[in-house]
């Protein structure tokens, strides 16, 4: 319909209704619904919007670990690459879940392939989060338990999958053992979980690192925080795994 | 000028600034999903998966209230929308409050946990409390200059 013979329906059906209302007939105006159909799509598409970008977001399917993993102190190191990696993480901070959800995925597949050597830095800064205190440190130690156990790389995963809320009391020292006893641990795990064997590693190395000026923030070390050759790594750089392959 | 025209303009400022509220707030939240991810977690109320949901389309959702809002299109009904989404918003940090953690809110980008001391709560739900009053005189008054409802009205009596 062209707007020229819209605007005569239009102007015929005022004329009407003036003829009506002359002879004393009110018409209720027609409502107009062109707002509220503006609406509805406004909102449609932003929902739209959202899920396309979380489904482009969510990471395909899981990639088994097959790199071998040896610790000293609490850091360890995985893979045999020419690129030295080193990542920071604390298992109940949400950003390394995040961190782990996102990259999780593209650094266990670059490991897998030797393209890249991990160090991964178990730290507890978080401790203070849970109540009571401490799931930073038990989750860190047990992680470093699973080192000799033979399964730190589904263990840490699992760790991240299984991740607390802040503000919990944390996974127990039991649900720990158990997750071990899933994956295949070796050995005595328990007893080193119940014993805080790494406690005093990751204290020392927790220290260690909030202490070094290079992986500060604004002044403040934080996790994740990922470093090549002592250097930290711009996160907000998507690419911070490509370019580090690569050289860049 | 007369008092309907003077309520049209605070209309229209009330208006934008609603508009503003949800366009920096949503814009802030969508460039930064993990952030939101945290601030959305950090409630301690949802399932992964539901959190997971509410970070992906609650700041687009917010962006279009914004817009909405900004061309005056159906003003009652998404006024309507905007109060009842600042209505979850403060049920959402009182019942962090009242469950005591120690929470950011998030509402314009970061969020997540904070150090015990550091919780803003009387100053986040001032500040949701105020945003509900904008709402709200949008909802008793719709009607305000430069908005598409009233453009569509005058269309539609030609």
């Amino acid at each position: 319909m062209g707007g020229a013979s819209r605007s005569e329906k239009k102007r015929r059906q005022a004329e009407a209704n003036r003829r009506l209302a002359a002879a004393g007939i009110r018409v209720p105006p027609e409502r107009n619904r062109t707002p509220l159909i503006v609406v509805a799509v406004v909102l449609v598409v932003a929902v739209i919007v959202g899920v396309t970008v979380l489904l482009n977001r969510a990471s395909s399917t899981n990639v088994t670990p097959t790199y071998t993993a040896t610790a000293s102190g609490a850091v360890v190191t995985a893979g045999t690459g020419r690129v030295t990696i080193d990542t920071y993480e604390d298992f109940l901070c949400p950003q390394c879940e995040r961190f782990e959800q996102r990259y999780g995925n593209d650094v266990t597949s670059a490991l897998n392939s030797g393209q890249i050597t991990v160090r991964f830095h178990t730290i507890a800064i978080l401790d203070p989060s849970t109540t009571p205190p401490g799931y930073s440190t038990r989750a860190a130690n047990a992680a470093l338990c699973a080192v000799p156990a033979g399964i730190y790389p589904t263990f840490r995963e699992k760790l991240f999958a299984e991740q607390p809320a802040e503000g919990s009391a944390g996974l127990t020292n039991g649900q720990l053992v158990a997750f071990a006893t899933q994956l295949g641990a070796k050995g005595d795990f328990a007893g080193c979980v119940n014993g805080g064997t790494n406690n005093a590693a990751i204290a020392a190395e927790t220290n260690a690192a909030a202490a070094d000026p290079a992986l500060q923030t604004d002044g403040q070390f934080g996790t994740p925080t990922v470093a090549i050759n002592g250097a930290r790594v711009d996160l907000n750089n998507t690419n911070w795994l490509k370019d580090a392959i690569a050289g860049k | 000028m007369n008092r309907g025209v003077a309520l049209d303009v605070v209309g229209a400022v009330v208006r934008l600034g609603l508009a503003a509220v949800w366009l920096t707030s949503g814009i802030l939240k969508a460039v930064d999903p993990d952030q939101t991810y945290v601030a959305v977690r950090a409630y301690d109320v949802l399932p992964m998966a539901g959190v997971e949901i509410v970070a992906a389309i609650l700041p687009w959702f917010e962006i279009a209230l914004g817009v909405l809002i900004l061309i005056g299109a159906g003003l009652r009904l998404v006024a309507a929308l905007s109060a009842a989404l600042l209505l979850m918003f403060i049920a959402g940090v009182v019942q962090a409050w009242a469950r005591g953690l120690s929470i950011d809110c998030g509402c314009f980008g970061g969020g997540g946990a904070v150090a015990a001391g550091q919780t803003a709560y009387v100053q986040e739900l001032l500040r949701d409390i105020g945003f509900i009053v904008l709402a709200a005189w949008m909802i008793v008054r719709p009607r305000t200059l430069l908005s598409l409802d009233t453009r569509t009205e005058h269309m539609g009596r030609t």
